[in-house]
C-alpha cells in the first residue's frame, strides 16, 4: 500500500509539474508579445470579421473575382473612381469629375497624385486596363457595365456603353470597381490597389495581414499593421472582443449587444438598405384576394419586432429605401399596425370565425397563410415568430417554414403564400435596382408572380432617365404603386453596426456597408 | 505482415462504398454550391446563368458520370479544386492538418495524463472520499456538451484570469491550451471511469491474491499486472478517440477559431463544397481502417493469449 502511495503521488506530482510548466508557458508568451508590441511602439489593429469568408465568395480580395471586391475596399486596399456618401450619392474618389457627353458616352478625369501602393502614378491607362479586366472576368460587371469601347488620354476616361446606362458611375462605385494595377498581377488573391493598406498575407476564411502604405496619395495612414481575423461564431467573437483579442468587431449577435452598452466600448451604426421585407404570392387564391393583403400588412406590428425582438437595433420600414435617402423613409406611405381594423376589414369581405376556433373562414377555406423564410438571417426567424403572433389575434393561421431549403419551396409556386427575405434594395444608390429584381414580369426574384401595368411603364419611364433627381421622384411613385397594391411589405431595415474598443476612432459605419479602414482609423 | 497487408487491401472497398454512399447522400441534400453561393451573397442571376456556372462545375451531369468522373480524377492522383474557393483540394486539405495533429497531440496527453492517475485513484479508493469525488467530477464532465464547457473556459481562463486568448492565433501551447483543455475535460471524464472499472476488474481477480499472499508489493502488482492488462481496454478507447480527433473536432475548431480539418469539413458539407467533403470522407475512412489495424497490431504485441490464437486458427 506504501508503495501505490508513492506511485500515485510520483503521477500526480508529474501532473501538476505539467500543468504549472503549461501554465508558465502561456503567461510568459502573453507576455513577450505585449513586450514586442511596447517596445517597437507599432500601432497594430485587429478586426474580427464574421463575413470575409469563401462562404460570402470573399476568398481573397481580388475585386475582378466575384464578391471579393467586398474585402479589397472593406479593408482598405482598394478605392473605387467614386465614393458614396452618407446619403449615398456620389463623390470624387480616385476620380474627380464625370461627364455625360450623350446617352452612351461618359468622360471620367482622373485625379493627379493617385499612386498605387507600389508607388506607379494611376493614369486612364491604368483605369482603362484594369476595366477592360474587369469586364474580361466577371461576368456581373460585364452586364452591369456593359461597356462597348475605352478610350485613355493622359488622366481622361472616355467610355461608351452598348445601351443607355444611367447608372453607370453608380456601378463603377460597386467594391468590383476598386481600381488595381493590373500589370501586378493577383498572387494568391493578393492585388495592389491605391488604398491606404497594402495586404502581405492572406489565408482564405481565416486572416488578413496588412500594413501601412508608405506612398497613400490621400494622408498619413495612421495605423502601423492591421490584422483581418474571420471569426464565424458569434460568441466567440463577443468573447475576443471582450478578452482584447480584437479591437473591433463586426457581425455582432444583437443578444450580445448590452455586453458592450458600456464605457469601454463604442458603437458605430447606420441605417442600410438591407431590407427585411414579406413577398406575396399572386398564385395562391387566398392572396389574390386584395382584402387579405390588406390585412395582412394592417397585422404585423413593426415597431414591436423592431423595438422589443431587435431591441432597437433596426429601423421601421415603410417603403423600399431607408430614410436617408432622399427616394426613402416616409416620402410613401402604407398601412399601419391596426389589428382592429384588420379584423373590421375582414369581416366585411366575409372571412368571419365560424367554427369558434379563431381562425377565420371563407366559402369552405380556411386564413391559412404559408408564411415561407429561412434562418440566416438572425432577424428572419424573429420576423416570422412576430407576425405569427400578431396575425392569429386578427384570425389567420400562419404556419411558419423557416429553412434552410426555403429556394426549393418557393421555386414551386403553389406550396407557399408569403415569403419573408432580406435584401440589399439599393446598394448602388440607385433605386432601379430593387425593382429591376423583384417587381417586373421578367424579374428573377419577382416569386409571386406580381404583375402592374403602372410599374411596368414606370420602370420604362426610370430606364430612360438619366438625371438622378428625376429617377428619385419615379421610384417615389413604383414604391407606392407596389404598396398600394400590398405586394411587398416592408417590416424594417438593417442598422448595420460595428462595436469597438473606445480607444479605436475613425471606424465609421457607413450605409453602403462598403467603406471602413480608412487612414483616419486610429488607436489611442 | 501478411495480416498488415490483407488489412490494407480490405481498405479499397471500404473506400469506394464510403464515398460512392457520401457522394450519394450529398446530392440528396437538395441543393448545391451554386444555389449556396447565390443565397450568400444575394446575388441575382438568371436561370441561364445558374445553369452555365453548374455546368461549369460539371453539377449538371448523371451523378453516376459526376462520381466516375471525380473516381477517375482521383486514381491519376487529381482530387480536383475546391468550388468555393478554387484552391487545389489536396494542398487545402494538407495545410489544415497540422492544426488538427497538434490538437489531437495535446489532447490524447493531457487525457492520458487526467485520466489514467484518476482512473487508478478511484479503483483503489472505491468508495472512499477520493472515489466520490473523482466520480462526482467525472459525471459533470460528462454531462457538459463541448460547446459549452469552451465557453465557461474561454471566460474563466481568458476574460477572468486573462491566461489565454479567446481565438487561436498560432500554433502554440498558448494557443491550444484551450481547445485541449475542452477536449481533456470530456474525454478524462469518460475514460477515468473506464480505467476505474478496468482496474477494479483486475484486482477482483484470483491472481492478484495470490500474489498479494506471496507478499508482492501492492504497487508491483499494480503496475506490473493490473496495468498491462488493463491496457489492451485502455488503447481500444484511446484509438477510437485518436480516430475521431483526427478526423477534427468540429465545434471545439469553430469556436476556437482552430483552422483544422473539422472546420474545413463543416465548411464545406455547408456549401456543398463536394471536392473537400469527399477528401474529407477518404481521411477519415483511411484514418479509422490505419487505427484499428494499428490497435489490433498492439493487442497482438502486449497479450500473447491474442497471438497465440491467431496462430492456432492460421
Amino acid at each position: 500500500m506504501k508503495g501505490l502511495k508513492k506511485s500515485v503521488a510520483f503521477v500526480m506530482a508529474m501532473a501538476l509539474t505539467m500543468a504549472t510548466f503549461t501554465g508558465c508557458g502561456a503567461k510568459s508568451e502573453t507576455a513577450t508579445s505585449q513586450s514586442e508590441v511596447s517596445s517597437d511602439a507599432k500601432k497594430t489593429f485587429t478586426f474580427g470579421d464574421t463575413t470575409f469568408n469563401a462562404e460570402n465568395e470573399e476568398a481573397n480580395i481580388d475585386p475582378h473575382d466575384t464578391y471579393c471586391g467586398w474585402a479589397c475596399i472593406r479593408y482598405g486596399i482598394g478605392e473605387t473612381l467614386f465614393k458614396f456618401n452618407d446619403n449615398m450619392e456620389l463623390e470624387p474618389w480616385v476620380a474627380e469629375s464625370f461627364e455625360n457627353v450623350d446617352e452612351l458616352t461618359w468622360k471620367i478625369v482622373i485625379k493627379d497624385g493617385v499612386t498605387f501602393s507600389n508607388g506607379k502614378a494611376v493614369d486612364a491607362a491604368a483605369v482603362k486596363a484594369c476595366i477592360e479586366d474587369l469586364v474580361a472576368v466577371h461576368e456581373r460587371a460585364a452586364g452591369d457595365l456593359a461597356i462597348d469601347t475605352i478610350e485613355a488620354d493622359g488622366q481622361t476616361l472616355t467610355i461608351k456603353t452598348q445601351t443607355p446606362k444611367p447608372t453607370l458611375m453608380n456601378y463603377l462605385c460597386d467594391p468590383y470597381g476598386c481600381v488595381i494595377d493590373v500589370e501586378e498581377g493577383n498572387a494568391d488573391g493578393i492585388v495592389v490597389g491605391t488604398g491606404p493598406f497594402v495586404c502581405t498575407e492572406l489565408v482564405t476564411s481565416d486572416h488578413l495581414n496588412l500594413v501601412k502604405n508608405e506612398n497613400y496619395w490621400n494622408g498619413e495612414v495612421k495605423i502601423d499593421e492591421a490584422k483581418v481575423i474571420t471569426i464565424s461564431d458569434g460568441d466567440t467573437l463577443a468573447l475576443a472582443l471582450q478578452n482584447g483579442d480584437i479591437d473591433a468587431a463586426y457581425g455582432m449577435a444583437y443578444a450580445n449587444y448590452p455586453l458592450f452598452e458600456n464605457d469601454e466600448y463604442t458603437f458605430t451604426g447606420t441605417p442600410t438598405s438591407r431590407a427585411f421585407f414579406c413577398q406575396m404570392n399572386y398564385n395562391s387564391p387566398v392572396i389574390k384576394d386584395d382584402v387579405v393583403r390588406k390585412a395582412l400588412a394592417m397585422g404585423i406590428d413593426k415597431e414591436g419586432f423592431v423595438n422589443t425582438l431587435l431591441n432597437g437595433y433596426g429601423y421601421v420600414g415603410v417603403g423600399a429605401f431607408p430614410d436617408n435617402f432622399s427616394f426613402g423613409g416616409d416620402v410613401v406611405t402604407t398601412e399601419s399596425y391596426d389589428p382592429e381594423k384588420a379584423k373590421t376589414l375582414l369581416e366585411e369581405a366575409g372571412w368571419v370565425d365560424t367554427d369558434g376556433d379563431g381562425i377565420r373562414e371563407k366559402d369552405g377555406q380556411t386564413l391559412t397563410i404559408r408564411w415561407i423564410s429561412y434562418p440566416s438571417r438572425q432577424e428572419l426567424p424573429l420576423l416570422a415568430e412576430s407576425a405569427q403572433a400578431t396575425l392569429k389575434d386578427i384570425g389567420f393561421d400562419i404556419q411558419l417554414n423557416v429553412t434552410a431549403d426555403h429556394g426549393t419551396i418557393v421555386a414551386e409556386k403553389d406550396t407557399w403564400d408569403v415569403y419573408a427575405a432580406a435584401f440589399v434594395t439599393c446598394g448602388i444608390g440607385d433605386p432601379m435596382y430593387f425593382f429591376t429584381t423583384h417587381c417586373l414580369d421578367d424579374s428573377s426574384k419577382n416569386r409571386g408572380g406580381y404583375h402592374s401595368d403602372e410599374i411596368q411603364a414606370l420602370a420604362d419611364e426610370m430606364n430612360a432617365t438619366f438625371d438622378a433627381g428625376a429617377r428619385g421622384d419615379i421610384a417615389v411613385k413604383m414604391q407606392q404603386q407596389i404598396l398600394d397594391d400590398n405586394a411587398f411589405i416592408f417590416c424594417s431595415f438593417l442598422r448595420m453596426s460595428m462595436i469597438t474598443k473606445a480607444n479605436v476612432t475613425g471606424l465609421v459605419a457607413h450605409p453602403s456597408d462598403y467603406y471602413e479602414f480608412t487612414a483616419d482609423l486610429d488607436i489611442n | 505482415m501478411k495480416y498488415s497487408i490483407k488489412r490494407i487491401i480490405q481498405l479499397i472497398p471500404i473506400l469506394i462504398a464510403i464515398t460512392f454512399l457520401s457522394f450519394a447522400m450529398m446530392r440528396l441534400a437538395g441543393s448545391d454550391v451554386v444555389e449556396q453561393k447565390m443565397l450568400n451573397t444575394g446575388q441575382v442571376v438568371s436561370e441561364a446563368q445558374l445553369e452555365a456556372a453548374k455546368a461549369e462545375l460539371g453539377l449538371d451531369k448523371p451523378f453516376l458520370v459526376q462520381y466516375c468522373v471525380w473516381l477517375g480524377n482521383l486514381l491519376h492522383g487529381d482530387m480536383g479544386v475546391s468550388y468555393v474557393s478554387g484552391k487545389d483540394v489536396f494542398e487545402t486539405f494538407i495545410s489544415k492538418l497540422p492544426a488538427t495533429l497538434f490538437l489531437t497531440v495535446t489532447s490524447i496527453l493531457l487525457t492520458i495524463v487526467i485520466s489514467i492517475p484518476l482512473g487508478i485513484i478511484s479503483a483503489v479508493y472505491k468508495n472512499k472520499f477520493w472515489d466520490y469525488l473523482i466520480r462526482f467530477i467525472s459525471f459533470i464532465g460528462n454531462s457538459m456538451p463541448n460547446f459549452f464547457v469552451s465557453l465557461v473556459l474561454m471566460y474563466l481562463l481568458g476574460i477572468r484570469l486573462g491566461l489565454f486568448p479567446i481565438i487561436s492565433k498560432d500554433m502554440s501551447i498558448t494557443s491550444v491550451a484551450m481547445p485541449t483543455f475542452t477536449l481533456a475535460i470530456a474525454m478524462s471524464a469518460k475514460y477515468l471511469r473506464q480505467v476505474r472499472a478496468t482496474v477494479l476488474d483486475e484486482l477482483s481477480k484470483d491472481y492478484i491474491m495470490g500474489a498479494k499472499s506471496r507478499g508482492v508489493k501492492f504497487s508491483v502488482i499494480l503496475w506490473k499486472s493490473v496495468m498491462r492488462e488493463s491496457l489492451v481496454t485502455i488503447i481500444t478507447l484511446l484509438a477510437l478517440s485518436i480516430g475521431s480527433l483526427l478526423g477534427g473536432t468540429a465545434i471545439v475548431e469553430s469556436i476556437f477559431m482552430w483552422d483544422g480539418v473539422g472546420k474545413m469539413a463543416v465548411d464545406a458539407i455547408n456549401m456543398r463544397d463536394y471536392p473537400i467533403i469527399q477528401a474529407y470522407v477518404m481521411w477519415m475512412a483511411i484514418i479509422y481502417v490505419t487505427v484499428n489495424l494499428i490497435t489490433d497490431l498492439s493487442y497482438r504485441l502486449l497479450d500473447p493469449r491474442i497471438r497465440l490464437e491467431d496462430a492456432r486458427d492460421e
